[in-house]
């Protein structure tokens, strides 16, 4: 059970690695283990521990927390189609994202928009759905989609009165790119945190991935179990879109990617999204920034066009 | 954290000009205000200048300082040398990596159409940047007038901000008292786009002796329909297009035959670049565009 963590654990290291060594300026090898032991040029100082590190960093954690997120999400909403954003949680984080953006003000209050609109996003659907009448993981999901309609309507509408000088930062932040990411570390240790957090949980989230009725049958308090990750699942998101915009794919994706290779038991799935997503985000943003430097692509883009051809073999191969 | 180094910069300033002034003149700081309003001093002349917007480019080359230009970004195509500029990617997406590669001592930054994030990460890496973002002739020269005086390339800066100044003023003076004319200026198609009386466009529009159907709009770039401007019923509509070649911007205006601007065949064609950038192009434009309404008047 060890073994394939480890193994993606050594691949995240050397996407890092990689990531560290590549950028649109060439920095040589000598050179850059010169910078490790705390020497070499200002220049390749700077480029390698204010550029190249904290946006490694970042991509990693926002990789990872997406992943995980929409595992939790899929095993929650017992949908394969479940993804971080299927509730409209971008959706409000993108709202109050764009609002920041019209009203002019800084990066910092952006992402504090951003992540005050997530977690509006997150209580308006659990208020909505928690609601009279029963409850059930469908009710939730159809909350989830109509609301994100809603939220969708309301972009559309103020791309539509936005001035356009102010189109460009606003598309990019809803396309996701990681070059908006000022600091990795609220994005790191939520990782952390909410792995330690989710793993003793793990064994009951396999029961309950079988069906609610088993599950409860099984002695596992089902409603708190849900509304558990339901929250985590939305923190986790939220955290994310603040880092780096609505990068997509990713969460959708890698979960699928490792049950198709490793089995679906969450003791495993969960760690191991956080490993590959990151590795993934990882290895994309450097294509992003490299592929036709000094042209920077958004991240969306890459983690796309990487993930849909090996997530179409990993299928394949199954079969 | 400008402010800081603004702070330190004069009074570094007035230590030398008290104490060594009359030995080394060139040790003045050369202090100018950018469009954002924050005043950045240089201890000498910019020597390897970065622009961040087209626009910026063609402002510095202006200035004079064309040849202290070390990189710009994508569609910074005028003057014909600043093709030949290395790339540090485009306004919109800055490749940080190559512009702190070329160690900059001066950045020239677009006020609205740089990403803030990245203009914040190089506040914090401490690269000087001006920004500007000229809305009015006068600011046009004004910016002109200040990039030189960060470059230390003052004669030939004076010198074109002045003729810009004294082009324009020329202009003004001649279509003073000419016959208002009704004008449409659509900056885009589809979806249908003009400007309002604040924007620089509508300022030459008026400088020419246009009234602007849309002037009063409260947003600068208005988002209308086709049926407000039949309503309006312009005696010209103007767009602008690549070298200001007749393209097929304007066509759909014909069918309607009863519009003014149709029936006495008044729809032209400005080159693009020129009347959308506030550089010192804007003066030929600006030229094209008062003998357009000239010759509108006259049919």
């Amino acid at each position: 059970m060890i073994r394939p963590l480890l193994s993606l654990g050594l691949l995240a290291c050397a996407a890092m690695v990689l990531a560290l060594g590549l950028g649109s300026v060439t920095v040589p090898l000598p050179d850059l283990w010169q910078v490790v032991q705390g020497e070499g040029s200002a220049l390749n100082r700077t480029l390698l521990m204010d550029l190249r590190l904290p946006r490694t960093l970042a991509a990693f954690a926002t990789g990872g927390l997406l992943a995980v997120a929409g595992a939790l999400m899929q095993v929650l909403l017992r949908n394969p189609l479940a993804d971080p954003y299927v509730l409209g949680l971008s959706g409000g984080a993108a709202v109050g994202a764009l609002l920041a953006m019209l009203a002019g003000m800084g990066t910092l209050l952006i992402s504090g928009s951003a992540f005050a609109g997530a977690l509006l996003a997150t209580l308006l659907v659990f208020g909505l759905a928690h609601g009279t009448g029963s409850w059930t993981p469908s009710r939730l999901l159809l909350t989830g989609v109509v609301v994100a309609a809603g939220w969708g309507a309301v972009i559309t509408l103020m791309l539509a009165i936005t001035p356009s000088y102010k189109l460009p930062g606003m598309l990019y932040w809803l396309m996701g790119d990681v070059s908006y990411a000022r600091t990795p570390w609220p994005a790191m240790i939520v990782l952390v945190f909410s792995i330690v957090l989710i793993m003793p949980l793990a064994r009951n989230l396999n029961v309950l991935a079988r069906g609610p009725m088993q599950a409860a049958a099984l002695g596992v308090a089902v409603r708190p179990l849900e509304w558990t990750i339901y929250l985590l699942a939305s923190l986790l998101t939220a955290t994310a879109v603040t880092t780096a915009g609505s990068i997509g794919f990713v969460g959708l994706i890698v979960p699928h990617m490792l049950r198709l290779v490793l089995g679906n038991d969450q003791r495993i799935i969960l760690p191991a999204s956080a490993l590959a997503g990151g590795t993934l985000l990882v290895l994309a943003d450097t294509l992003a920034r490299t592929a036709i430097a000094p042209e920077q692509l958004p991240v969306g883009v890459i983690t796309a066009l990487l993930g849909v051809p090996t997530f179409l073999y990993l299928l394949h191969r199954s079969r | 954290m400008r402010v800081h180094r603004r702070n330190f910069g004069i009074a570094l300033g007035f230590l030398i000009l008290i104490v060594v002034q009359p030995l080394f003149a060139a040790g003045i700081p050369r202090c100018a205000v950018d469009d954002a309003r924050q005043e950045l001093c240089m201890s000498a002349p910019a020597q390897r200048i970065v622009t961040l917007s087209p626009g910026a480019t063609e402002l510095t080359f202006a200035a004079g300082a064309g040849d202290k230009v070390v990189a710009a970004v994508n569609y910074s195509d005028y003057p014909p040398e600043a093709l030949k500029l290395p790339l540090v990617g485009s306004h919109t997406r800055v490749d940080m990596e190559a512009l702190l590669a070329l160690k900059p001592d001066l950045v020239v930054t677009w006020v609205t159409g740089n990403p803030p994030a990245q203009i914040e990460l190089l506040e914090e890496l401490g690269i000087p940047m001006f920004a500007i973002e000229p809305r009015t002739f006068e600011g046009v020269s004004s910016v002109i007038e200040r990039l030189a005086t960060l470059a230390g390339t003052e004669q030939a800066g004076l010198a074109e901000a002045e003729r810009f100044r004294s082009g324009i003023a020329a202009l003004s003076e001649q279509y003073r008292n000419a016959e208002p004319i009704s004008v449409f200026y659509q900056v885009w198609q589809q979806p249908l786009m003009t400007i309002n009386n604040d924007h620089l466009i509508g300022k030459v529009l008026q400088l020419c002796g246009g009234v602007n159907v849309f002037g009063d709009m409260p947003r600068l770039v208005p988002r209308i329909s086709a049926e407000v401007v039949l309503q309006a019923d312009p005696h010209a509509i103007l767009t602008g297009s690549a070298e200001g070649v007749a393209d097929d911007q304007l066509d759909g205006w014909k069918r309607y035959s009863g519009l003014t601007a149709v029936k006495k065949s008044n729809l032209f064609f400005v080159p693009a670049s020129p009347i959308s950038r506030p550089t010192p192009r804007l003066l030929e434009a600006t030229r094209i565009i008062c003998d357009y309404l000239d010759s509108a008047r006259e049919r």
